[in-house]
């Protein structure tokens, strides 16, 4: 078992639980490994949290939970692999203009633990979505 | 930066296994056409540029994050989560 620290809190995870990016993220090599911790008290909200790098954190929720149609691709591009996917949200201290960014998601094979970033080209999802929708 | 000149149907190669071929041109455009092994990502830099900060800005707002702001996002998706179910 090892110790990652979140905002001052101590955050126990397993070696297996570690999900690999291999090129890290876009911007982000520090983001090479990093552990998925879900926010009990702020549900469905995640975050993801390099173990190597304490400042690389994002706070990641899965997108199907807040826009029920969302489909980043087609399920032929994934095959049999089990995956999840997460968006990367940008939250603003006025929560009403906090975004996610559905164009380029986050998606871990949860069989190898490996995650990429996706970037879809051509598509109707912003990189900025309002969370908040009217 | 290494600068090279080529013309439409020339190539270049990076590494062992990317190549990029000058398609053609045609006033200030130029076509090129990439041969990379798939894990490799090719983008336009723009949109390369638009995610690194965009994963960066996300960065920064995980650092100053408000519970409070947090808590609102946190109800509200469950509220309306519990509205598509009824």
């Amino acid at each position: 078992m090892s110790v990652i620290t979140i905002k001052g809190k101590e955050v126990p995870y397993d070696e297996n639980e570690v999900i690999t990016f291999a090129e890290g993220l876009i911007g982000m090599p520090e983001m090479r490994r990093a552990v998925l911790v879900p926010i009990d008290e702020f549900k469905p909200f995640c975050w993801l949290a390099s173990v190597e790098s304490e400042k690389a954190r994002f706070i990641v929720v899965d997108p199907h939970e807040v826009f029920a149609g969302y489909e980043p691709f087609q399920a032929e591009q994934v095959g049999d692999a089990s995956v999840q996917t997460f968006a990367i949200v940008k939250v603003s201290s006025d929560w009403q203009k906090t975004t996610v960014n559905l164009r380029a998601p986050l998606v871990i094979n949860t069989e190898t633990q490996i995650g990429a970033q996706l970037i879809l080209s051509d598509s109707k999802y912003q990189f900025a979505e309002s969370l908040v929708q009217n | 930066m290494l600068v090279l000149s080529r013309r439409s149907g020339q190539k270049i190669v990076i590494g062992n296994e990317v190549v990029v071929d000058v398609l053609g041109i045609s006033g200030d455009g130029v076509r090129l056409g990439i041969s990379a092994p798939g894990e490799t990502s090719v983008h336009r830099y723009e949109v390369f540029a638009e995610i690194q900060e965009a994963n960066r800005a996300a960065e920064v707002a995980a650092d100053d994050l408000e519970n409070l702001a947090l808590g609102n996002l946190s109800e509200m998706v469950r509220k309306n989560k519990d509205n598509e179910a009824i």
